[in-house]
């Protein structure tokens, strides 16, 4: 419904007084940039031969997936018939302030490009909502989780690259207590309460930490039980990040072995939201779900005491002592 | 599926179905939310071609509500809510303002759209000193809301019932007259009930035969259209607080009046 124009020279909304996230000024100036072009009615590949890059360029610099280079932009700028020094020093004044360096930079030995893009949604996001299949989301692991989760992917790493992965993904749990934080709401199926990652007193401790985090208002868990026929997701994980700028759209995630799929199209978007729409539709409530996840933690608890038990009568009284009780 | 007799129209539908057209996703896109799809978005440029101000009206709406419940939390002293068709949230939910006013205040939130719900329950989270609950309901099936209410509830002290632009998806045959009187029925005297609802007498015909044909089409909900009267009607047996039954933006405006006017009656009544 918003008729804005696509208008360079105008202030981007918003923008001037809370500090905004550079990730999100990056998409809001790619945004502005497809706005500005469209309207000149300039074709991407013409607007890549302009910047000496290609059409896949273009497409990067509008969704905001790259870096905006001063040179570039301005280049950009006058093809699309921006030529007045204000309305261009305002635009690229913004360009500057979206290249600030981010949190993650000191962790770039262990922090693939494809993962990199997504640590800036995340940051960025004002909602992130979430379906687990395997493992607890990123941002609500243990460390114990987190370095056995770590090294079921990277075997033969040395100890101190497993340690700077494992801080890397503890960083990124900063979001949930900074000021204004982002409304994060998880789906998660029954495997991953079940599925002891590092063992049982990992996955005991696990389930706690998620009962704690479960108090925060703005996180809210839902857990899918097994269910026959299984759930509206077929497919795998994915998490859908949404900003509060009302200009960007949703991004949906999905992470593959060795990189990741970004989807911002409205078409592909959409499918992803109905799914998640579907799937919190379908699961156990938060309250519900609170109390299944206590009720896995006691099992855990339970079997671990067991294998305890188990253990100590078998140095005590030998596997003989072990016999009739099942 | 709840079977809820005595329904007509298109009741039963309580599936997620994002390919037909949602009221409640409807609102969601014109209040500038991103939680809606191709078919609520589309079912919205029909209607502003036939009812260009249907924007700014359901605006208006909402913007009553905050007011209403500004109202009865601050000057009527109210504690307890019990909001019926709480569409998906957005900013400025009932709880969140009526808590602003009062921490301690309880709300009920009944819908019956599974998306909704399961929004609410997310997003509308009490404060601690307060609290909030959910209830999945048809409005017609108020035996459910009256009894599921009770756990959070005291009925033996004022409730404040809203019902802010839901009643036109009760056809004339299911009676929203007697719904909207087994409700009160059921409060206290120093209750109050706040409701808003589209004018059949604030629209022309053409406009309204153009609506009810998109509506018929493209949205899953019925939607009747109500004059005057019959809006006012719906707070027999309580008085209305000033300024009576009047348009959205003209109920205890904050700041002027806009240029536009809605086409919808509002009010706010207390129970003798």
């Amino acid at each position: 419904m918003s008729t804005e124009m696509p208008d360079g020279g105008q202030p981007l909304s918003g923008l001037e007084d809370p500090p905004v996230d550079a990730t999100v000024l990056r998409m809001l100036l790619g945004t502005r940039l497809r706005r500005l072009r469209e309207a000149a009615g300039i074709t991407p590949e013409d607007a890549a031969s302009q910047i000496r890059a290609s059409r896949s360029k273009i497409s990067r610099l509008e969704t905001g997936r790259v870096g905006l280079k001063r040179r570039d932009v301005r280049d950009l700028l006058i093809l699309y018939g921006v030529t007045d020094e204000p309305r261009q020093s305002r635009f690229l004044a913004q360009v500057e302030r979206s290249n600030a360096p981010d949190w993650w930079m000191k962790y770039t030995d262990v922090l693939p490009d494809w993962f990199e893009t997504y640590l800036g949604l995340e940051s960025a996001a004002s909602a992130i909502r979430s379906f687990e299949i395997q493992f607890v989301h990123g941002l609500f692991q243990t460390e114990d989780y987190a370095r056995a989760v770590t090294k079921l992917g990277h075997k033969t790493a040395p100890e101190a690259e497993i340690e700077r992965r494992v801080g890397l993904r503890l960083s990124r749990q900063s979001l949930l207590t900074r000021p204004r934080p982002p409304k994060i709401w998880s789906v998660m199926d029954e495997a991953v309460l079940r599925r002891p990652v590092g063992g049982r007193a990992v996955m005991r401790a696990q389930l706690k930490h998620l009962l704690e985090v479960a108090n925060l208002r703005h996180v809210t868990f839902q857990v899918a039980p097994f269910a026959p026929g299984g759930h509206t997701a077929a497919g795998g994980s994915f998490t859908v990040l949404r900003f509060e700028e009302r200009d960007l759209p949703d991004v949906v995630y999905i992470e593959q072995l060795t990189g990741a799929i970004y989807l911002d199209q409205r078409h592909d978007v959409e499918h992803y939201l109905e799914v998640v729409d579907q799937l919190s539709s379908e699961a156990l409530t938060p309250t519900a779900s609170r109390g299944f996840i206590e009720r896995v933690a006691q099992e855990t608890l339970g079997r671990h005491r067991d294998d305890q038990r188990r253990a100590s009568r078998m140095v005590r009284g030998g596997p003989q002592a072990l016999k009739g009780t099942g | 599926m709840r079977d809820v007799s005595g329904t007509s129209g298109k009741a039963g539908w309580h599936a997620i179905d994002t390919s037909v057209a949602h009221h409640a996703r409807i609102y969601d896109y014109v209040l500038g939310g991103k939680d809606n799809y191709a078919a609520d978005r589309e079912a919205v440029e029909a209607l502003l071609k036939i009812w260009p101000e249907m924007a700014f009206g359901m605006r208006a709406n909402r913007a009553f509500l905050g007011r209403a419940v500004r109202y009865l939390a601050g000057e009527a002293g109210i504690r307890q809510f019990l909001d019926i068709g709480t569409g998906i949230p957005t900013a400025e939910n009932t709880h969140q303002v009526a808590q602003a006013i009062a921490p301690e205040t309880r709300v009920v939130y009944v819908d019956y759209d599974p998306i909704v719900l399961s929004h609410a329950r997310a997003l509308l989270v009490s404060n601690s000193e307060g609290a909030t609950d959910y209830i999945d309901s048809d409005l017609r099936d108020t035996g459910t809301i009256l009894i599921q209410a009770r756990r959070l509830l005291d009925f033996t002290k004022p409730v404040a019932v809203t019902l802010i632009g839901v009643l036109h998806a009760i056809p004339d045959a299911d009676d929203p007259h007697a719904i909207v009187a087994t409700l009160m029925d059921a409060v206290p005297a120093g209750s109050y009930l706040a409701i808003s609802h589209t004018g059949s007498d604030r629209l022309g015909r053409e406009t309204i035969d153009g609506l009810t044909d998109v509506m018929d089409r493209m949205v899953q909900q019925d939607f009747t259209l109500r004059p005057r009267e019959q809006v006012e009607r719906f707070f027999d047996g309580t008085d209305l607080v000033a300024p009576g039954l009047v348009p959205y933006e003209e109920w205890r405006p904050d700041a002027g009046n806009p240029a536009v006017k809605s086409a919808g009656w509002c009010a706010v009544g207390r129970k003798r």
